[in-house]
C-alpha cells in the first residue's frame, strides 16, 4: 500500500514536471501549463501593481479555461543564468510550455519554439504592427514568427536644458559642451564605460553600429576584429578615449557598468547630461521632482555628423515551447490577453514603465504614456537595433566591456585593447585571429 | 568485522563521495572539454587549458590574485592578532566593553560578502556622494579614484577584504590566546622576561598551531573570495581586480564557457591544495621543533 502511494506520488510529481506532455490520463483532470518567467513578470513581482495585474489575469484565464492550470516557476534574477538554464531545458526536451525570453536572445531558442503565425492571424495580430527591430528579432529564417515581443526600451542622451541649450549631436560637440558645462561646476558626460552590459549596449554598440560595424556574421561567428569592423571598433574606442583624455568624460566611468549608475550621479545634483535607458525617465523624475521639467532627451551622439544615429533596444519576449495544440493555444491566449493584445500590452507596459513593442499600442487608450514617449517611439522606429542573438555574443560583450574599461582607466591603448579582445574571443578558431 | 570502526565510517564516506569527491571529479572532467551552457554536447580537448595559459590576461590575473591574497592574509593575521590581544588585555584589566568590542568585530564577519561590497562601494564612491571622498573634501583633499584607477582599485578591494577577514582571524587568535597558560606567563614574568620576550618566547610558540590553522583558513577563504569583489568592482576597471575566483564566475555565468571556467577552477583547487601542503610542511615542522 505504502509503495503504491509513493509510486502514485512520484508519477504526480513527474507529470507535473513534464507539464503533462504525455497522454492525458483523464479528460476531466486538469492539464498543467508550465510557465517559466522572471519574478518581475509574475504574481511574485516586487511591485504590487504588477503582481495584482498578473494575478488577476491568471485568475480570469483559469476561469475561461477550467481544464487548464498554470504552474509557475521563477527564473533566477541573473538573466544570463536564467536564459542558459532555459536553453539547457529546451536542449534536453524539458522546456516549459511557455517562457519569458530576453528579447535579443530569442534567436537561440527558435529551433525549439513554436511558430505562431496562425494563432496570430486568428487573433488579428499583425506582425507588421511590431516595431521594425522587434519584428526582425521575432522572424525566423523561414519567415515565420517565433515569439511575442512584449516590452522594450531604447537608449538616448538625457540633458538638462537649463544648462545645455542645444544637445550635442556628435562626439566633437560632446567634448565641447562637456568642457563648457564643467566651467559652471557641472560634470561632463556621464555614461557607463566599466564592466557590465550597460557599457556595451549604451556606449559601445550604438557608436560601432552607426559606422556600419558588425559584431558577428550571418552564421554567428565573431567578425568585430576583422577588416572594416576592426577599424570601426578601434574608432569607437578612440573616440571614447579622446573624450576622457580631453576631460569631457570622467575617468571614474571606467568603474560604472550599468545605465542605472547614472541615477546616483543625477541625484548628486551636478550632472548636466548622461546616456541612459528609457526606463530611467521614471526614476529621474522621482529623484528630481519639479526640476525634471528642465530635462529633455535627444538622439545618441555619433562620431561624424553624417553617420546615422543608432540606438540599441532591449526588452522581453514570450516564447511557446509546447507542441500540444490545445496547450499551445491556451498559452497563446494567456500571453495575448495579459501582455500582447492592445489592452494587455498597453496596461502592462504602463504599469511597468516600459515601452510597448507594438506601434498601435502607443495610440491605445489602455496605454498611459510616460515622459518623452514620442521621442522614445521615434527612436525605436528609426534608430533601434537589437543585439545579435549569436551564442558567442556574451563572450564578445564581456571582453569588449573589459577592453574599453582598460582603455578609459589608462591601462591599454585602444588598438591593443580591441586586438586583445579579438584574440581572446577567437582563440582556437583556425584563421580567425589572422 | 563489526568490532572495527570502519563500517561506521561508510555512511560518512558515501556522503563525502557524493557531495565532495563527485563534484570535484566532474569539474576536472569538464575542464578537459569545450562544454558551454548554450549548446548540448561537447568534445574532450585541452583547449580550455591552452586558452587559459596562452591568452593575454592569465598572468595579470595571477598577479592580481597573488597581491590580493598576500596582503589580505598578512594584514588579517596581524590585525586579528592585535585586536585579540587588546581584548584579552582588556579582560585581564577588567575593562568594561570587551564583550561589546568582540561582538561588534564579529558583526563584520557575519555580513554577507555582497553586502560588504555594496557598503564599501558607498565609502569609495568617487562623486561627492562618496563618504571617504566627502570627508577628504572637507580638508581640501581628493577626490581619490578609489575604484577607477587600476592600482587604487586593487588596493581598495584588498583593504575591504582585510576589514572583512580580520574578524574571523580575531576569533581564532582570541581562542588561541585564551589557551596560553597563565602559570607559564607568570613564571616568565618572575624570570624577568620583558613583554617582547614573553610575546616571542611564550605566547607565539604557544599559539603557533592556531596561527597555522588561521593562516590556512584565511588563505583559502581569500583565494575563494569573489562575491565581495563582484559587488564592489566586478573585476574592473578593465580586469585590474579580477581574481581567479571571479574569473571562474565570469567565464561560466557571463560568457557561458563551462570548460574554461572549470579549467580555471581546477587551477584554483591546485593552488589551494599546494599552498595548504606547503604551510603544513613548513610551519607544521617549525611548530614541532
Amino acid at each position: 500500500m505504502k509503495k503504491s502511494i509513493s509510486i502514485g506520488m512520484s508519477m504526480l510529481v513527474i507529470a507535473g514536471l513534464a507539464g503533462c506532455s504525455g497522454d492525458n490520463p483523464s479528460a476531466e483532470e486538469k492539464e498543467t501549463l508550465t510557465w517559466y518567467t522572471t519574478a518581475g513578470y509574475s504574481p511574485e513581482a516586487p511591485s504590487a501593481a504588477t503582481s495584482d495585474y498578473i494575478s488577476e489575469n491568471i485568475e480570469s484565464f483559469e476561469k475561461e479555461h477550467p481544464d487548464m492550470n498554470i504552474q509557475l516557476s521563477l527564473q533566477s534574477s541573473n538573466i544570463d543564468e536564467a536564459m542558459a538554464r532555459l536553453l539547457e531545458q529546451a536542449n534536453t526536451g524539458r522546456a516549459p510550455d511557455m517562457a519569458a525570453i530576453d528579447g535579443y536572445m530569442l534567436d537561440r531558442y527558435k529551433e525549439y519554439l513554436q511558430p505562431l503565425d496562425e494563432l496570430m492571424e486568428e487573433r488579428g495580430l499583425d506582425p507588421d504592427d511590431y516595431l521594425p527591430f522587434a519584428e526582425k528579432v521575432l522572424r525566423g529564417d523561414d519567415g515565420k514568427i517565433y515569439g511575442l515581443y512584449m516590452s522594450t526600451d531604447t537608449r538616448m542622451l538625457y540633458y538638462n536644458k537649463e544648462v545645455i541649450e542645444e544637445p550635442p549631436s556628435t562626439w566633437e560637440e560632446v567634448i565641447e559642451v562637456s568642457n563648457e558645462v564643467q566651467k559652471e561646476g557641472y560634470e561632463g558626460l556621464v555614461l557607463p564605460l566599466g564592466i557590465g552590459e550597460g557599457t556595451s549596449v549604451t556606449s559601445l554598440w550604438p557608436l560601432f553600429w552607426s559606422q556600419g560595424g558588425k559584431l558577428v556574421d550571418k552564421e554567428g561567428n565573431p567578425v568585430f576584429g576583422k577588416g572594416e569592423n576592426r577599424e570601426a571598433m578601434i574608432r569607437t574606442f578612440e573616440t571614447l578615449d579622446r573624450a576622457q583624455e580631453e576631460g569631457a568624460v570622467s575617468k571614474r566611468m571606467a568603474s560604472s557598468g550599468r545605465e542605472n549608475d547614472a541615477n546616483g550621479e543625477v541625484a548628486a545634483g551636478d550632472t548636466a547630461m548622461f546616456l541612459g535607458g528609457s526606463w530611467q525617465a521614471v526614476t529621474i523624475e522621482e529623484i528630481l521632482g519639479d526640476d525634471f521639467e528642465n530635462w529633455e532627451v535627444a538622439s545618441l551622439p555619433t562620431i561624424e555628423e553624417d553617420d546615422p544615429t543608432v540606438s540599441s533596444a532591449g526588452g522581453w519576449a514570450w516564447g511557446i515551447f509546447t507542441d500540444d495544440p490545445e496547450k499551445k493555444e491556451a498559452a497563446f491566449d494567456f500571453l495575448m490577453d495579459s501582455f500582447i493584445s492592445e489592452e494587455g500590452m498597453g496596461e502592462f507596459t504602463s504599469i511597468q514603465g516600459s515601452l510597448p513593442a507594438r506601434t498601435s499600442v502607443y495610440e491605445s487608450d489602455s496605454y498611459n504614456p510616460g515622459a518623452f514617449n514620442d521621442e522614445f517611439l521615434t527612436s525605436l522606429e528609426t534608430e533601434a537595433e537589437a543585439r545579435p542573438g549569436a551564442s558567442k555574443y556574451n563572450e564578445i560583450s564581456v571582453q569588449l566591456q573589459t577592453a574599453i574599461s582598460q582603455v578609459i582607466s589608462g591601462s591599454k591603448e585602444p588598438e591593443q585593447a580591441v586586438d586583445d579582445a579579438w584574440e581572446i574571443v577567437t582563440f582556437g578558431e583556425s584563421g580567425e585571429s589572422e | 568485522m563489526w568490532d572495527t570502526p570502519y563500517p561506521w565510517l561508510i555512511p560518512l564516506l558515501l556522503v563525502l563521495a557524493a557531495v565532495f569527491l563527485y563534484p570535484i571529479l566532474q569539474i576536472v572532467r569538464l575542464s578537459f572539454t569545450d562544454a558551454n551552457m548554450i549548446q548540448v554536447g561537447y568534445d574532450y580537448t585541452l583547449e580550455s587549458y591552452l586558452r587559459m595559459f596562452t591568452l593575454p590576461g592569465f598572468l595579470p590575473m595571477i598577479g592580481t590574485t597573488a597581491f590580493f591574497v598576500f596582503f589580505s592574509v598578512v594584514f588579517q593575521l596581524f590585525a586579528g592578532f592585535i585586536v585579540a590581544l587588546l581584548i584579552v588585555q582588556g579582560e585581564k584589566m577588567n575593562l568594561r566593553g570587551t564583550v561589546v568590542v568582540r561582538t561588534s568585530v564579529l558583526v563584520a564577519w557575519a555580513i554577507p560578502g555582497v553586502v560588504i561590497g555594496v557598503i564599501w562601494g558607498m565609502l569609495y564612491n568617487e562623486t561627492d556622494a562618496g563618504i571617504i571622498n566627502y570627508a577628504l573634501s572637507t580638508i581640501g583633499l581628493g577626490p581619490v579614484s578609489f575604484l577607477s584607477d587600476p592600482t587604487m582599485a586593487l588596493l581598495s578591494v584588498t583593504l575591504a577584504n582585510i576589514w572583512r577577514g580580520t574578524a574571523f582571524s580575531m576569533i581564532l587568535m582570541y581562542a588561541g590566546l585564551k589557551t596560553v597558560s597563565k602559570d607559564v606567563l607568570e613564571a616568565a614574568v618572575i624570570d624577568g622576561a620583558s613583554a617582547l620576550q614573553r610575546m616571542k618566547n611564550v605566547i607565539l610558540p604557544a599559539i603557533a598551531p592556531i596561527i597555522l590553522v588561521n593562516l590556512i583558513i584565511i588563505s583559502i577563504d581569500t583565494f575563494n573570495t569573489f562575491d565581495m569583489v563582484m559587488a564592489l568592482t566586478g573585476g574592473g576597471p578593465g580586469n585590474s581586480t579580477e581574481v581567479i575566483a571571479l574569473s571562474i564566475y565570469t567565464a561560466i555565468f557571463r560568457e557561458f564557457n563551462l570548460g574554461e571556467g572549470a579549467a580555471t577552477a581546477v587551477v584554483l583547487l591546485v593552488v589551494n591544495v599546494v599552498m595548504t601542503l606547503v604551510y603544513l610542511k613548513v610551519l607544521g615542522r617549525r611548530g614541532e621543533e
